[in-house]
C-alpha cells in the first residue's frame, strides 16, 4: 500500500451546536501550520442546535479548495445522518466512528474501519462537557492516524481559545487521550498521511467577511447601519469588532456610527442619509435583504446619493437554502430596482480582494454619486481562505465632486445640482448645512437644477446621462484577470469565489486534452476588457454558481451581435460550494453541442 | 425734494428677515391645511432664530410630504420614499448631528406604509422635529381612508370608515416619545409654540396636527373638518414658548395658572392650563386626556408628554464631539501602521 500524502477529503459529520466548529477549525489550522495546502467548508444548517452540520477538510499539494469529488476520511459523530453518510462512502474509505453512539456501528467489510468511544473517552475529562470533548477527542484520533506535528496541533489551539489557558489546557488533554487511544488500540490500515510542506510565502487564514469589514475601516467608513442575515452578519459584526481599535480616540470616542436597524429597508435608508449628508455609509445584507431595498437603490440611482451595499450571497430565491452558497443577485444587483438602472457592482474572488473592495466601494460610490455593491458569497464570506495580507490603499480617499468652500463655489457660472459641467456625466454636489446651493432632493422627475419636472426633454437627458455616467464608469473599475495562452480557443467567463474552483476545473479540463483561457470578471458593468477577451476566441462559456446563467445573459446583451453567438451558458447550482468535476463536465458537455 | 423713508424690514435675532425662511409657490389644493402648516413652520423658525442653512427638510411621499418645497427655501432637503424618512433622517443624522431635522409626514407616511419607522425613530429618541399633517385621508390617490380615519367618519364618497384608527400620539407615549403634542392647523398661536419648543427639544418631538383636507375629506359628516374640528377641539393647555436668546421680549407671563418646562437647550416652555391641570411629565394623564377626548368624540390639543431626561440617538451613538462630517479623511483612513501590525499579528 503505497502513501497518499496531502491529497485527500476528510468529511466530519456532527449536530449543530455542539462546539464542533472549533475542533475543526483547530484541525483546519494545525494542518496549515505545517505548510499543507488546505481549505475547509463548513456546510451548516439553518438552526442553532441540533440539525446535522458537516465540515469537509481538503488536503491538496495542488492547491485545489473547492471540495473534492468524494470523501477518503469520514468522521461519524452523529446518529442523524449516520446511514446516510456510511452508505454514500466509497470502497476503500476510512471511517473514524463514535463506538458510544447507541444502536449506531460500522458493518462495511469493504471500508477500513476505526471504532473510538469518543464520549468516554471525553467523560475522562469532565463529565459535565463531555458533547464538547468529544470533538476535540476526534481531532487527536486523526492528528495520530495522520501524522499531524504536535507543535502545530497546540499552536492552533492557542490560536482557537486566545489566552484563555483552561480551555487550551483542556483541548490539549483531551488531544493527548484521542492520540493515545489510537496509538494503544488502533492498527494503521489507511495510506492515507500528511507531511510538512515548505512555507516559501507566509500566510493566514481568514474569513472574507472579516477582511471586507476591515476594508471598510480603511475606507473610513462612517455609518454602518445593518439588520442581522446570514451569510452577512459575520461582515458586519466584523466591521463592529475593529472599532475600538481602529477607529476610536483616546477618549473612547469613536469617529463612526453603528446602527442595528429594525429591517434592511431602513439600514438602506440610514445609508442613503448619511451619503446625503456627505458621509460614507454602507450597509451588509444578503439577497433577501437587497430585495427589500429595491426602492432605495432606485432613489439612490436616480437623485445621485452615494451609497455602499456589500451582498453576500446565499439561495434564493425566497428564504431558499440560508446557510448555503450561490451566485444568484448578479442581476438583481446589476439592475436593482423598478424602472431603468443599472449598477456597479464589485466581485471579490478572494480575502485579499474582499479587503480591497472593502475600501474601494467609497472611492467609486462618491466619485460615481451612485450605489456601488459589494457581491461577495457565502462561500468566500464565511470559510476561511489563506491570505498573505493586506495591502494598504495606494491613493487618498476620492470624496468626488463635493463643493465645500464658498470660492469654489462662487466660481461656478452657473450651479446646478444635476448639470453635467464636465460632461462626464458627474454632476457637483453640495452639502446639508452648507447653504450652498440648497435643493430638495427627491426621487421624481427633475431637471439639472434639481427642481421637479415632468417635461420630456428633461427626463429623456437625464436618463442618458445616468447612462453615460454609469457606462463611463467600466474601466475605471477592476479590471478582470485574464490567465491566456495565446493558441487557446475557449475561453471560460467566471466570477467571484469560482477563483478557488477553476484550477482543478483547468486541470480537469486538460486531462482530456482541451486547453482554455480563463477570464475572471471582478466588476460590472464589464470592463473593456472582457469584449477583447471574447473576441479573442473562438467559443466562451459563461461559468457561474446558479440555475439561469445570469452573468451571462448580461453579457449577451451587451456584446456587439457579431460576438453573441461565441457565448455558452454552463450555469449548475445545487448549493454547495462548487465542485470541479461537475463544472468541467458541464463544459464539456456544452462545448460537445456547440460543436454539433 | 424728500425721499420717502425706506420702511424697515423686521429681522429676528440673528437679523434675518423672514423672507430668508420663505419657499416656492404650494401646488396644494387651495385652502389645505398643510399650508398653514408651511406658514407656521416659517414662522417659528424665523422667531426662533435658526440659521436656515443648519435646518434639513425631510419628508416622505404624499401631500404633506410635497410642502418642504414651500417653506426654507435655503435649506437642503431630502423628499424621500414613502414612510421611510425617519430612516434616511436618521443616517443624516449619524453624519451630521449639528443640523436640525425638521421632518414633515401624514398619516399614511406615518401610520400605515411608514409606522414601523416612526416607531423605532421614537425609539432611538433620535433627534428631530416629527409633524405629522393628519387629514385621515389619502390625498394624492384621491380620498382612501387612512389608518388615523375615525370610526363613523364619513368622507365625501363611499361608505363611513368602519375600522379602528390609530392615535398616533397614544402611540408615541406608550413607546416612550420624549415630546408629544397634538394641535390645529387652524390654531397658528398654540402650533407655534409647540414648533417652536420642539425644534428646542433634544430628542424626538412629534406634533401631531389635525390638518383637514378640503377636498376629499370636508363635509360636516367628517371628524377632520374645519367645521367639526372648530366646533370640537378641546384645547387642553395654551402653550406659550419662551425663546432662549430672548426670555424678556417675547413673552406676556399670562394671569392664573401655569408652569414652565425647561428645554434641553436652556430655553422655557410655559404651559397655561385651560380647562384642567395637566401635567405634561405623567404619562398616564396624558392617555387619560386622550382616551377622554376619543369617547367624548373630541381632540385634545395641547403638549401632552414631555420628558427631557432620556438620552438622545447621538449620546447612545458614543461619537466624537461635533460632526462625524467634520472629521478629516486623513483621520477616518485609519494609519499604514494600524495595518501593517494587523497583519503581523495575523502572521504570528
Amino acid at each position: 500500500m503505497s502513501a497518499i500524502i496531502n491529497d485527500f477529503t476528510i468529511n466530519i459529520a456532527t449536530a449543530n451546536g455542539t462546539g464542533s466548529q472549533s475542533a475543526n477549525l483547530i484541525l483546519l489550522q494545525s494542518l496549515f501550520e505545517m505548510g499543507v495546502p488546505v481549505s475547509g467548508k463548513n456546510l451548516f444548517p439553518s438552526n442553532i442546535s441540533g440539525l446535522p452540520t458537516w465540515y469537509i477538510v481538503r488536503l491538496s499539494d495542488k492547491g485545489y479548495q473547492a471540495p473534492g469529488d468524494r470523501t477518503h476520511i469520514q468522521v461519524l459523530v452523529n446518529p442523524a445522518t449516520w446511514d446516510e453518510d456510511l452508505a454514500a462512502l466509497e470502497p476503500g474509505s476510512v471511517v473514524i466512528w463514535n463506538s458510544d453512539t447507541k444502536g449506531k456501528t460500522v458493518e462495511r467489510d469493504d471500508i477500513v474501519s476505526y471504532p473510538v468511544p469518543m464520549s468516554s473517552l471525553a467523560r475522562k475529562i469532565n463529565p459535565k462537557i463531555a458533547k464538547l470533548v468529544t470533538n476535540i477527542v476526534y481531532v487527536g484520533v486523526l492528528a495520530e492516524l495522520l501524522g499531524i506535528d504536535q507543535t502545530c496541533l497546540e499552536s492552533a489551539v492557542a490560536k482557537q481559545f486566545k489566552g484563555k489557558a483552561t480551555a487550551i489546557e483542556l483541548n490539549i488533554t483531551a488531544l493527548g487521550l484521542g492520540r493515545g487511544f489510537c496509538n494503544e488500540e488502533l492498527t494503521k490500515a489507511d495510506p492515507y498521511a500528511v507531511e510538512k510542506r515548505a512555507v516559501t510565502k507566509p500566510q493566514f487564514f481568514i474569513e472574507g467577511n472579516e477582511a471586507a469589514a476591515l476594508g471598510a475601516h480603511y475606507g473610513g467608513v462612517q455609518l454602518l447601519a445593518w439588520y442581522p442575515i446570514t451569510p452577512s452578519s459575520s461582515l458586519a459584526e466584523g466591521v463592529i469588532n475593529y472599532i475600538p481599535r481602529l477607529r476610536t480616540d483616546d477618549d473612547g470616542k469613536a469617529n463612526m456610527a453603528v446602527i442595528q436597524a429594525e429591517d434592511e429597508l431602513a439600514a438602506a435608508g440610514m445609508v442613503l442619509g448619511a451619503g446625503w449628508a456627505g458621509g460614507r455609509g454602507m450597509t451588509a445584507t444578503s439577497g433577501p435583504g437587497i430585495s427589500l431595498m429595491q426602492e432605495f437603490i432606485g432613489l439612490a440611482y436616480f437623485a445621485e446619493i452615494p451609497s455602499v451595499f456589500w451582498d453576500v450571497t446565499r439561495v434564493g430565491p425566497s428564504t431558499g437554502l440560508p446557510t448555503r452558497t450561490q451566485q444568484s443577485d448578479i442581476a438583481m444587483l446589476y439592475e436593482g430596482s423598478h424602472g431603468d438602472t443599472q449598477h456597479i457592482v464589485l466581485i471579490p474572488g478572494t480575502v485579499e480582494e474582499c479587503f480591497e473592495y472593502g475600501w474601494r466601494a467609497f472611492d467609486y460610490a462618491e466619485r460615481f454619486q451612485t450605489p456601488v455593491f459589494g457581491m461577495s458569497d457565502l462561500d468566500l464570506g464565511m470559510n476561511r481562505w489563506a491570505c498573505e495580507g493586506f495591502t494598504y490603499p495606494d491613493q487618498p480617499m476620492d470624496r468626488g465632486k463635493v463643493v465645500r468652500e464658498q470660492d469654489v463655489f462662487d466660481a461656478f457660472e452657473t450651479f446646478g445640482r444635476y448639470l453635467d459641467v464636465d460632461g462626464d456625466g458627474i454632476p457637483y454636489r453640495t452639502l446639508p448645512g452648507s447653504g450652498m446651493a440648497p435643493i430638495l432632493y427627491r426621487g421624481t422627475g427633475h431637471n439639472p437644477m434639481g427642481v421637479y419636472s415632468e417635461k420630456p426633454e428633461d427626463y429623456f437627458n437625464l436618463m442618458q446621462r445616468l447612462r453615460m455616467k454609469i457606462d463611463r464608469a467600466r474601466d475605471e473599475l477592476p479590471a478582470p484577470i485574464l490567465r491566456e495562452e495565446e493558441e487557446c480557443e475557449v475561453g471560460i467567463v467566471f466570477l467571484g469565489s469560482m477563483e478557488n474552483s477553476i484550477q482543478e476545473i483547468d486541470d480537469i479540463l486538460e486531462e482530456t486534452g482541451l486547453k482554455v483561457s480563463q477570464c475572471r470578471v471582478r466588476a460590472l458593468p464589464f470592463h473593456a476588457e472582457v469584449e477583447a477577451f471574447v473576441r479573442r476566441h473562438e467559443t466562451v462559456i459563461v461559468l457561474e454558481i446558479n440555475r439561469d446563467g445570469q452573468l451571462y445573459g448580461i453579457l449577451r446583451r451587451e456584446l456587439p451581435n457579431d460576438l453573441v453567438t461565441k457565448v455558452h451558458s454552463v450555469a449548475y447550482s445545487d448549493g454547495m460550494p462548487p465542485r470541479a468535476r461537475i463544472y468541467a463536465e458541464r463544459i464539456l458537455a456544452t462545448l460537445e453541442e456547440v460543436k454539433q | 425734494m424728500s425721499e420717502k423713508p425706506a420702511r424697515a424690514i423686521k429681522l429676528n435675532v440673528i437679523n434675518e428677515p423672514k423672507d430668508s425662511y420663505t419657499g416656492g409657490p404650494s401646488s396644494l389644493c387651495p385652502g389645505c391645511g398643510h399650508d398653514q402648516i408651511s406658514s407656521v413652520i416659517i414662522n417659528a423658525a424665523w422667531e426662533n432664530g435658526i440659521e436656515p442653512h443648519r435646518i434639513a427638510k425631510m419628508s416622505g411621499i404624499g401631500c404633506s410630504s410635497k410642502t418642504p418645497a414651500y417653506y426654507l427655501g435655503q435649506s437642503h432637503g431630502f423628499n424621500t420614499v414613502h414612510g421611510r424618512m425617519p430612516s434616511v433622517t436618521t443616517g443624516a443624522y449619524a453624519i451630521n448631528k449639528d443640523l436640525l431635522y425638521l421632518g414633515v409626514s401624514g398619516d399614511g407616511d406615518s401610520a400605515s406604509i411608514g409606522i414601523g419607522q416612526l416607531i423605532h425613530a421614537i425609539r432611538r429618541n433620535m433627534d428631530m422635529v416629527y409633524v405629522i399633517e393628519n387629514n385621515g385621508v389619502y390625498g394624492l390617490t384621491k380620498g382612501q381612508y387612512s389608518a388615523t380615519a375615525d370610526v363613523g367618519s364619513k368622507k365625501k364618497k363611499g361608505p363611513a370608515n368602519e375600522t379602528q384608527p390609530i392615535d398616533l400620539c397614544a402611540l408615541a407615549i406608550n413607546l416612550g416619545c420624549t415630546f408629544v403634542a397634538r394641535s390645529f392647523s387652524g390654531s397658528k398661536k398654540q402650533l407655534t409654540s409647540l414648533l417652536k419648543a420642539a425644534m428646542s427639544h433634544k430628542g424626538f418631538a412629534l406634533i401631531d396636527v389635525i390638518s383637514p383636507c378640503v377636498t376629499f375629506n370636508n363635509n360636516d359628516e367628517s371628524m377632520r373638518s374645519y367645521s367639526y374640528v372648530k366646533e370640537n377641539e378641546v384645547t387642553l393647555h395654551m402653550a406659550d414658548y419662551i425663546p432662549h436668546f430672548n426670555p424678556v421680549e417675547e413673552i406676556e407671563v399670562p394671569e392664573g395658572h401655569f408652569k414652565d418646562i425647561t428645554l434641553h437647550d436652556g430655553s422655557t416652555i410655559r404651559l397655561e392650563t385651560i380647562s384642567e391641570e395637566h401635567d405634561p411629565g405623567d404619562a398616564m394623564a396624558a392617555l387619560t386626556a386622550l382616551h377622554g377626548a376619543e369617547t367624548g368624540g373630541k381632540h385634545v390639543t395641547g403638549l401632552l408628554y414631555f420628558d427631557a431626561t432620556k438620552p438622545s440617538l447621538a449620546e447612545d451613538l458614543g461619537l466624537v464631539d461635533g460632526a462625524l462630517l467634520d472629521v478629516p479623511d486623513e483621520v477616518l483612513r485609519p494609519s499604514q501602521a494600524s495595518l501593517d501590525a494587523l497583519n503581523a499579528e495575523f502572521l504570528a
